[in-house]
């Protein structure tokens, strides 16, 4: 009896179903009333009584495979079923484009900026974009007649000649704020301040009449020009790799004094050149008197780059309109 | 300003190339913009002897030459008429380089080339093509008796030069010329400065041949003249013709050019009268209360404003001072005796008198900087001994120096101590001395911790100890002060609220899927006067062209612009936000009596928001897409809960508690045909003011514990007149349904003729949960027939059965 139940699993296991009619032949041959393990069933009454017990388990196991091998072949074969897909359930068809937010390069370019400077301890302040004479020019030591205050350069947004009525700008720079947190904050100061910036000048794909600045304050007791060189150096090296080669040069800025250019080579070794990247320079003791500062007890280093600029350098980017017509060809190139 | 090689070198024994020159200049704040070779020694060029000139056999303009060059005979095909057999002719061979510039800024260089099946090796030149003139007519023809094979620059006297273009900051009168250009360098170098010899001539005040005066010494500080008797105007010779023209001057005649070249050489700008055209004798320095009519040397007739300074003869007016002579006087061929004139004008009244005239000279350029006032006497004399030199007469024995205002030169104290605070370094007073050693300072008294100098009056710039410091700094080279090593460890600050809340703004655009514009911020009237009142306005006074007119009072315009600009080249969709400050007028000021300056953010959606595609039809953008948004703006922001919305004028007002954040609008058909967009656009904007201030008062977030109870929904529809808004439905329905509400929303929308054409159904569910127990019918129910009650009672609705 047990070799005919071994040779039943035998055949349950050998049995070979690869359509949906071997399947039904397959339940017809040993698993519907009639069949071959009913039948087996039938003949345990034979079966002497001490025998019964090990004789029913092993029907029983043979039993179990016949059911679980028809239950994995159906299952089987109707997953297999489904090869024939509906048209669209192929996945290589495209999806629906997805909707990306992006920040607009010039954001980018001053996060990249500012995310250095708070590495380098800075903080960041703001300020308006219509500035009064006094802290646009005059406490950043342009005299009376410097040829920045020209209309030609200048917006004016109020003139008067009401003594006590200031001339009102659009800011020139973003250096005004320096002077509204040096009026504010007792030294130490150390902050970034950047910024919407006007000149009024004709556009072209070099010029526009509006760009956006940083600019960085540093005044404690203690501050030097040898300070001030080694957070240039220490930014161009977090912005433009440890590698990158520099140059300071003398320049002139009203409001510092001495004041320094920065070059860096842009290029290779070969066929670059020297670009200016940023002016910096150490306040100018007039700009220290005018924000209530005392220059004989505090020094301190101011510098300042165009976003623009520096952006363009990044993008390679020939036409500084572009940041302004906001074609969403262009900004879906800034992910 | 340009800068000769040679001519530097006259002053000193500079050990520098041309080029490292240049990089020295850059470095001690003479910053080197272009740098380029005047005129060319012509290597490769030489004589050639043309044996034979034949037609071209295809081309009517074309010779075939054989060419003798001495040790070979060429070929070179040539397309100037006059060439001709037996001709002496300069010819450039196979390699060498003209001095023409190419497009691409190089030189050209000769190849051997084929013209028209032709081989040609080397060209037969023009005047112009060797630089030694402007002549193109023809190829120059030499003297036959030149031997073939002649390098030309035996044969002419060739100049060259390297010129390297200068950025003069304005702080830098003292390097307008040749000589403080050299001065600088010299301090830079430590060389010796070897300055032109010039013998002074005798001072007076009067003199029998022109009467000098000054009516307005403020702005004319001193006048120094000389007579040049029985001169002969003529062309300059070759040297001075040479120097000029390679710093881009263009010769006049011997007397100009002198005058020029002293100018550039010392930097004091000169002017020469013809003597018997001054009328009256006489010459005064004054200005007019009235406009005057006057024609400058350019021929161009001007009218100069009242306050304009001139130099007037006994009759009329002969030049405007520091700016440009006129025609009358000006030294011409027939010119035999000269009156030469050193001034020293006050600079801010010829910086408004150029620009004013948008005339910007030579001279202009180095008085509205500030030349020595000290300078005129040796200049004209140095002038004139060179005018004498190159143009013959007589010099008077005397020299008229009238000198009203005199500047004395300022001493200046440098601190050992500030110095080394500023530039962080470690150097001594006597290192100090030794970097400015060459500038002429003169020291007056030192000590071990100060040194006190004389400073001299070609240095205006050096005011106060810092200037000082600048040129220690600058001629020790700032490249050279030793950095420390790293910063110092700064405990930073916490960024403000502000900057926290930008920052926090820009991200969650970003999350939404929105792009970020940046748009002008200065606007045309025409555009301005959609969104308001114009005289509310904050505008500009001088703006250079008139798009630039007004600042922008809301960022509206810059979006529908950008949306027309993206329509325009076939966009599908625009999804866009903007941060930035829009202005107006209001005695609300923020920073400037009367001026009210905000920052706004501003969502903007219009066009598809779905392209067609086989997953959906296309799906355009509706203003519920944008309140979406907007939503989870201030559900990002913490403010969702606080958060209303009153319909106004077709527009949606956000406010938070009492307080207007800002609108929600589909931008009306109107405005947008002003910028041709067809597309629906919906914006939002709110002020980040009062984002911030709202923020400020806001408690801080805490966490609430997740309800132990379920909620209870109920659902009912309401017949309502169209006329009435669902937001005031619901307000009222939150109004009567106590706290236990947690949300409120429509879930159908329904009108038809089975409830009559002027009316619609809304359904709501309301969602209840009570924090304490599991609410069931029986305690929902009476807030129902409440909110129902009041419904029927303020809007006559009827409930759905």
């Amino acid at each position: 009896m047990i070799d005919q139940i071994k040779d039943l699993t035998n055949e349950i296991q050998s049995y070979a179903v690869s359509t949906k009619d071997e399947l039904e032949s397959f339940r017809l041959e040993f698993l519907s009333r009639n069949g071959r393990v009913q039948s087996m069933f039938k003949n345990l009454g034979s079966v002497p009584k001490e025998e019964r017990g090990m004789v029913g388990k092993a029907m029983n196991e043979a039993k179990l495979l016949a059911q679980s091998k028809f239950d994995d072949l159906k299952s089987k074969l109707e997953s297999s079923d489904q090869q024939v897909k509906a048209a669209i359930d192929d996945i290589t068809l495209p999806a629906p484009e997805p909707i990306i937010g992006s920040l607009h390069p010039l954001t980018q370019t001053l996060a990249e900026m500012k995310n250095i400077f708070y590495r380098l301890g800075f903080t960041i302040s703001d300020g308006p974009e219509v500035e009064d004479d006094f802290h646009n020019f005059t406490a950043l030591n342009f005299p009376p007649n410097h040829p920045a205050r020209d209309e030609q350069d200048t917006f004016f947004v109020r003139k008067s000649d009401d003594p006590n009525m200031m001339d009102l700008v659009l800011r020139t720079h973003t250096s005004p704020v320096q002077i509204r947190l040096m009026e504010n904050t007792k030294p130490p100061i150390r902050s970034i301040m950047p910024g919407r910036v006007y000149r009024n000048e004709a556009v072209s794909p070099k010029s526009y009449f509006l760009f956006h600045q940083v600019e960085a304050l540093y005044v404690d007791e203690n501050v030097s020009v040898a300070d001030l060189k080694e957070t240039l150096i220490t930014f161009v090296k977090l912005m433009y790799g440890s590698n990158v080669k520099y140059r300071l040069r003398p320049g002139f800025f009203p409001f510092t004094e001495p004041s320094l250019e920065m070059d860096i080579w842009w290029g290779s070794e070969k066929d670059g050149k020297w670009l200016e990247i940023l002016g910096s320079g150490m306040v100018d003791p007039n700009v220290f008197k005018a924000a209530g500062v005392d220059p004989e007890k505090y020094t301190g280093f101011a510098w300042g780059m165009g976003v623009e600029r520096i952006s363009i350098l990044k993008y390679g980017i020939d036409d500084i309109r572009t940041f302004y017509e906001n074609d969403i060809r262009f900004l879906e190139q800034f992910n | 300003m340009k800068v000769s090689y040679n001519w530097l070198k006259e002053f000193i024994d500079l050990p520098l190339s041309p080029a490292e020159t240049a990089d020295k200049l850059t470095l001690i704040g003479l910053e080197e913009e272009e740098s380029f070779e005047y005129g060319s020694s012509l290597p490769g060029v030489v004589v050639g002897e043309v044996l034979e000139a034949k037609q071209h056999p295809n081309a009517d303009r074309l010779k075939v030459c054989q060419v003798n060059l001495g040790d070979e005979t060429v070929q070179i095909v040539c397309g100037a008429p006059n060439v001709a057999a037996g001709q002496k002719v300069p010819v450039a061979k196979v390699g060498s380089t003209l001095p023409i510039k190419l497009d691409d800024g190089s030189f050209l260089k000769l190849k051997k080339a084929k013209l028209r099946g032709e081989t040609s090796q080397g060209m037969i030149c023009a005047e112009d093509e060797l630089g030694l003139g402007t002549d193109h007519d023809g190829i120059m023809v030499l003297d036959e008796n030149l031997t073939p094979g002649t390098p030309v620059s035996e044969i002419f006297d060739l100049y060259t030069d390297h010129i390297i273009d200068i950025a003069i900051t304005p702080n830098r009168p003292d390097a307008t010329c040749h000589l403080g250009v050299a001065r600088d360098l010299a301090a830079a170098l430590n060389l010796e400065l070897k300055k032109p010899e010039v013998s002074l001539s005798k001072t007076v005040t009067e003199s029998d041949d022109i009467k000098v005066s000054i009516e307005n010494t403020e702005k004319c500080h001193r006048f120094v003249g000389k007579m040049i008797k029985g001169v002969e105007i003529k062309e300059s010779p070759k040297w001075l013709q040479d120097k000029l023209m390679a710093i881009g001057s263009r010769p006049v005649n011997n007397v100009v050019d002198v005058t020029n070249y002293v100018m550039f050489e010392l930097g004091q700008p000169l002017h020469a009268y013809d003597y018997d055209e001054i009328r009256g004798k006489e010459i005064t320095v004054k200005d007019f209360e009235t406009v005057v009519e006057f024609e400058t040397l350019d021929h161009v007739k001007r009218k100069c404003a009242p306050g304009t300074l001139f130099i007037c003869d006994g009759e009329s007016p002969v030049g405007i001072a520091g700016v440009m002579g006129g025609l009358y006087s000006e030294v011409s061929d027939k010119t035999t005796n000269i009156f030469l004139e050193g001034a020293y004008f006050d600079p801010g009244t010829v910086r408004k008198t150029a620009k004013a005239e948008t005339l910007q000279t030579d001279a202009s350029y180095r008085f509205e900087r500030g030349i020595d006032p000290n300078l005129q006497a040796l200049a004209v004399e140095r002038a004139a001994a060179l005018i004498q030199q190159v143009a013959g007469g007589e010099l008077s024995d005397d020299i008229i120096d009238i000198h009203p205002v005199k500047t004395e030169k300022r001493t200046l104290t440098l601190r050992k101590s500030y110095l080394n605070r500023l530039l962080g370094t470690n150097l001594s007073i006597n290192e100090a001395i030794e970097i400015m050693d060459g500038l002429e300072l003169e020291v007056v008294e030192k000590t071990e911790e100060s040194v006190t100098y004389s400073i001299p009056t070609f240095r205006p710039d050096l005011e106060r100890e810092v200037d000082l410091i600048e040129e220690v700094g600058r001629l020790y080279d700032y490249n050279k002060i030793e950095a420390p090593s790293h910063g110092i460890f700064v405990s930073t600050e916490t960024f403000s609220p502000w900057e926290l809340l930008m920052e926090q703004i820009r991200t969650i655009g970003v999350e939404l899927g929105y792009r970020e514009i940046y748009t002008n911020s200065l606007i045309s009237e025409k555009e301005a006067s959609h969104f308001g009142e114009l005289d509310e306005m904050v505008t500009t006074l001088n703006p250079l062209t008139a798009d630039m007119t007004t600042l922008r009072p809301s960022l509206l315009h810059g979006v529908l612009k950008a949306a027309a600009y993206n329509f325009n080249r076939q966009a599908g969709g625009i999804r866009f936000f903007e941060t930035g400050n829009v202005f107006s007028q209001s005695q609300d000021f923020s920073y400037h009596e009367g001026i009210k300056e905000q920052t706004h953010v501003l969502f903007g959606l219009s066009g598809l928001r779905k392209k067609e595609h086989w997953t959906s039809k296309p799906v355009a953008y509706s203003i519920f897409d944008l309140k979406t948004d907007i939503n989870a703006f201030f559900v990002k922001l913490g403010l969702g809960k606080s958060l209303s919305f009153k319909e106004s004028d077709g527009k949606l007002d956000v406010f938070l508690r009492k307080n207007l954040l800002g609108t929600i609008e589909s931008v009306s058909k109107e405005l947008r045909k002003t910028y041709d967009i067809a597309q629906d656009v919906f914006v939002a904007e709110f002020s980040i003011n009062a984002i911030h201030s709202a923020l400020q008062k806001q408690k801080d977030f805490k966490y609430t514990s997740i309800p132990k109870f379920p909620p209870f929904d109920f659902d009912f529809a309401v017949i309502v007149d169209k006329t009435i808004s669902a937001g005031t439905l619901m307000d009222a329905i939150k109004n009567k349904a106590g706290n236990n509400l947690q949300k409120l929303d429509i879930f159908d929308v329904f009108e038809g003729e089975s409830i009559g054409s002027d009316k619609k159904s809304l359904a709501f569910r309301l969602n209840f949960i009570d924090p304490n127990k599991t609410l069931n019918i029986k305690e929902v129910e009476p807030i129902i027939n409440r909110i129902v009650k009041a419904l029927e009672k303020q809007f006559g609705a009827q409930l759905r059965g």
